[in-house]
């Protein structure tokens, strides 16, 4: 594996924090999925026709954007497009300058992560204050999100308590979530108010009224982009569907599997800027519409763009649970993000993301969309090994056994060396040292071969007629 | 009986029970002749590629899996006493010659003779073990690609219903992965063994005396750990408890 | 080229567009009908029941009561102020319907604020199945009065109820699409500790909702 990689799955697997951080975030969303889908007898049919919606989409993809924009447009919303990240945060940037914006409201977006858009605000000089508790908490904390629905989920209610204890205006200790929750509400309440911009991401681009869709649990979302003169929405294009009633559709299996919920307390329409006679309400409604990737993957990964960003593939990787968001280097983790992180950064510098993966199919199996996300991470090590991309060891290692498997009589010949060689270094029943099996024997022991192979004894009992 | 309705069963015995657990393989060899077939074991069997396939080497695999086609392809059934496997053959080898019109058409066709042991034996064979016994406490691991890309849930737990003595409890997480997952095991030591520490702790808290699954690869695995960890527990393949052949266990001299 | 034409031009490349927009409508409405087909059959016919059952559930959260007629709503609130200690005075949401009520003693002249402790309001409708209010913005009916209070009090037409979200969308077909549309399903919460649910994030803490006709 890459030094890079490596240092951080290291760190990652030192933390015993992290772990009980991890379960107790990651086992709870698992749990409760598991009820929400138990409550439902047909689920699976549910899965398919979710499927079947984003594909829909996808495969008309520039017809819906096309009268999504119209719509947008209609409603009095600018529309922007961005072909990668600098393209994106620079709209943004530029929307803020123009307002005079000194002070941003930020609605949770992984799209905002993607693009390098808390990043890009910084370095415009604009105070950006993020306003989902989680995210509150990690900006705190100076870190980037682990999970995709739990940015905080590397972190114990203890670690928040100590954040909240240094940086609140009220400094009450406590570790009681309902008492750090109400902190929080006290904390942020200002800022809505003061702030001259908000930027959302968007859940789903909603084609036939050019309305975009935020879909949250706190509150938030519409506190950041009600109040402010401005509102910015970023999205990637994928977030195209149809029409409310497919938007509402996939609500409906995106929701219980990201938290086990049938809706969010808040499922939004959000469509253009202030009426006239609205009280309340945004005087500018900007829409940042953006690729980065997603043409790409159109071509060669279409079933990605279905993904619905509900976490359940994170909750339940055994990787993931293993070594949190962090150790993978992206916005995404998981399984979703070791397939996505590769058409962001390039895959020589990520190809240990979907190498570093079981293939045990989990994810797919609790995907609310079906994506085939072991084979999509099976085509990116496709993608390594015909590039020349893994390590010269694995490739000599693989090619040597692969030729040798080809080879009954060869492989038969070099097993009859082996096996009596292992038996040198056993102990009882078990080797847990020798040489060239340290991957293995690092872990855990290995159990001691037969002198003789199946094959060998099964032909010797043939032989004797037995 | 008669050799009309006995069917061809040419067993792939898998390279790790091939060198390291030949007992398996015999133990299959009982059942399946147990349930009425004509068992052959084709020389001309290794492994089933999946190391390659899974790093991505396509190009190498397609040897290994032609060898494979051609020394099966003859008889009624490809059975393998592991749902990995016998999901590489199935699942993966069509895949592997999707633009190959000629061995395209014979992987499918072996694809769709091929099954695990133990779903073979109750799905095709309607078969029950007779006479098997074993007094102990036992969880079963579903192993994952068995599980998740073959159906095998109920058919092994149906069968080791019927061993005399055996009682197999239930135990937290036995769905999720050993962390077992072939070349990652030894690319990403570090990260499977945080993996099959779990799965371990899981097997210990449960206090079963006997651990048992389907395929050899996560019960090596599994079975390692916990004699690293100095665990008593005894790992068998649960085709060797219906065979009656669980003597020694793994790690266990004879 | 513009950002747009390259997006475009990549989309085309790879998916030309060939169907006719009626064909893309029937595909559509295909999808649609099959994720229909699948859902959890409701339970009863009674949607006032249905629309209790699930808001009042643990996981919604949300308190439920019934009276007789629009009429009897300030008595409702009167009731949920003294029971929850909370003082007479609040927000009440520009709807003339509510404005020309009888209020009595009660004072819902209370401006809405950052920090309001109740605002009371009127749902245009809601959908059973999940228990969720439908809100759409306009001159009487700001955004702000179901997320700024921490008690919301909100009273519902049991006629409007409609008993899917698909129905909901169905009703709006052909409509204006409103500035915001806010379906509220129970109070604020956040699960971003620990993944253990905690209310009042945000939004309000407490969702009382009140049916009547």
């Amino acid at each position: 594996m890459s030094a890079a990689f490596d240092l951080r799955v290291d760190k990652a697997l030192a933390d015993p924090q992290l772990k009980i951080a991890l379960e107790r975030t990651t086992g709870n969303a698992r749990r409760k999925r598991a009820l929400a889908v138990a409550a439902w007898p047909d689920f699976a049919g549910a899965r398919t026709a979710a499927a079947a919606i984003k594909d829909h989409a996808i495969e008309h993809m520039a017809y819906y954007l096309d009268m999504f924009e119209r719509n947008a447009l209609a409603s009095g919303a600018q529309v922007h497009w961005a072909r990668d990240s600098e393209e994106a945060c620079a709209i943004v940037v530029d929307i803020c300058k123009s307002v005079g914006a000194k002070t941003v409201t930020r609605s949770k977006s992984m799209l905002g992560e993607e693009i390098g858009l808390p990043h890009a605000l910084a370095a415009a000089g604009l105070r950006r204050v993020e306003t989902d508790l989680a995210e509150h908490i990690i900006q705190l904390a100076n870190e980037t999100p682990s999970h995709i629905i739990w940015p905080a989920a590397h972190r114990t209610k203890e670690d928040v308590a100590e954040l909240f204890a240094n940086f609140h205006r009220d400094k009450t200790p406590t570790t009681d979530i309902e008492s750090m929750v109400a902190s929080a509400r006290k904390e942020l309440r200002e800022d809505f108010f003061s702030a001259e911009v908000g930027i959302s991401g968007a859940n789903f681009l909603v084609a036939d009224t050019g309305a975009i869709c935020t879909i949250t649990n706190e509150g938030n979302a519409e506190l950041t982009t009600t109040p402010p003169r401005v509102h910015i929405v970023t999205a990637g294009i994928e977030k195209i569907v149809a029409d409310t009633e497919q938007a509402l559709q996939l609500t409906r299996v995106l929701v219980p599997s990201a938290t086990g919920a049938d809706l969010t307390q808040y499922t939004s329409f959000h469509c253009g800027p202030k009426r006239p006679g609205d009280l309340d309400g945004p005087e500018q409604f900007h829409i940042v519409l953006v690729d980065h990737g997603r043409t790409r993957m159109l071509k060669e990964m279409p079933e990605m763009l279905r993904c619905l960003r509900c976490g359940a593939c994170l909750n339940h990787c055994v990787v993931y649970r293993a070594i949190g968001g962090h150790a993978y280097g992206g916005a995404y983790p998981g399984p979703m993000g070791s397939v996505l992180t590769p058409i962001f950064d390039g895959l020589e510098t990520t190809r240990d993301l979907p190498n570093a993966c079981t293939l045990n199919g989990q994810c797919k199996q609790v995907c609310p969309v079906d994506i085939p996300l072991p084979t999509l991470l099976r085509g990116w090590r496709e993608k390594s090994w015909n590039g020349g991309m893994e390590p010269v060891k694995t490739q000599i290692a693989i090619k040597l056994h692969a030729f040798a498997a080809a080879r009954p009589a060869l492989y038969r010949f070099g097993q009859s060396f082996a096996l009596p060689l292992m038996r040198f270094f056993a102990q009882g029943g078990w080797i847990s040292k020798m040489p060239l099996t340290s991957g293995w024997t690092a872990a855990r022991d290995l159990p001691k071969p037969p002198a003789k192979s199946f094959m060998a004894q099964y032909a010797a009992r043939k032989g004797t007629g037995q | 009986m008669n050799t009309q309705t006995r069917p061809r069963v040419g067993l792939f015995v898998t390279c790790l029970v091939d060198s390291l657990r030949p007992n398996i393989g015999f133990a299959a060899l009982r059942l399946l002749e147990a349930a009425g077939c004509d068992v052959a074991v084709p020389q001309a069997q290794t492994c089933c590629g999946q190391p390659s396939f899974n790093s991505g080497a396509n190009d190498v695999t397609v040897p290994v899996a032609r060898q494979t086609i051609e020394a099966f392809e003859n008889f009624d059934y490809l059975v393998a006493p592991s749902g990995s496997c016998a999901g590489m053959i199935k699942e993966n080898y069509p895949e592997l010659f999707a633009d190959d019109p000629i061995w395209g058409l014979r992987a499918k066709n072996l694809a769709a003779r091929t099954h695990e042991l133990l779903s073979f034996l109750v799905d095709v064979r309607g078969f029950a073990p007779r006479g098997a016994a074993c007094k102990a406490t036992a969880v079963y691991h579903d192993s994952c690609s068995g599980l998740r890309e073959l159906g095998v849930k109920a058919q092994p737990r149906k069968l080791l219903g019927a061993v005399e003595g055996l009682e197999l409890l239930a135990f937290e997480g036995d769905e999720t992965c050993c962390g077992f997952g072939g070349t990652f095991c030894v690319k990403y030591s570090n990260i499977s063994n945080s993996i099959v520490g779990e799965k371990a702790a899981n097997v210990r808290a449960s206090g079963a005396e006997l651990l048992l699954g389907g395929d050899f690869s996560c019960l090596m695995n599994m079975a390692g750990k916990l004699h690293r960890e100095g665990a008593k527990t005894r790992v068998f393949h649960a085709a060797e408890i219906l065979a009656g052949m669980a003597g020694a266990a793994i790690g266990e001299e004879n | 080229m513009s950002a747009r034409a390259a997006i475009f031009a990549a989309i085309r490349a790879t998916r030309p567009e060939v169907a006719t927009p009626q064909t893309i409508a029937a595909q559509a409405a295909q999808c649609t009908a099959q994720m229909r087909a699948s859902l959890v059959p409701l339970t009863g016919d009674d949607l006032v029941a249905v629309f209790t059952a699930r808001a009042s559930a643990e996981k919604v959260g949300a308190t439920v009561e019934r009276v007789a007629e629009l009429a009897d709503l300030p008595q409702a609130v009167a009731r949920y102020l003294a029971a929850n200690g909370l003082k007479t005075q609040f927000a009440l949401q520009p709807d003339p319907r509510l404005q020309e009520l009888d209020w009595g003693e009660l004072e819902p002249n209370a401006p809405l604020r950052p920090d309001s402790a109740v605002a009371v309001g009127l749902a245009l409708g809601g959908v059973a199945e999940t228990g969720s209010l439908v809100f759409h913005s306009g001159p009487t009916a700001p955004t702000l009065y179901g997320f700024l209070p921490l008690h919301h009090l909100v009273a519902i037409d049991a006629k409007t109820l409609l008993p899917r979200l698909e129905d909901y969308a169905r009703s709006q077909l052909g409509e204006p699409a409103p500035r915001n549309v806010n379906l509220i399903t129970g109070a604020s919460g956040t699960t971003d500790i620990e993944g253990v649910l905690a209310r009042g994030a945000h939004g309000p803490r407490r969702l009382h909702i009140v049916f009547f006709g």
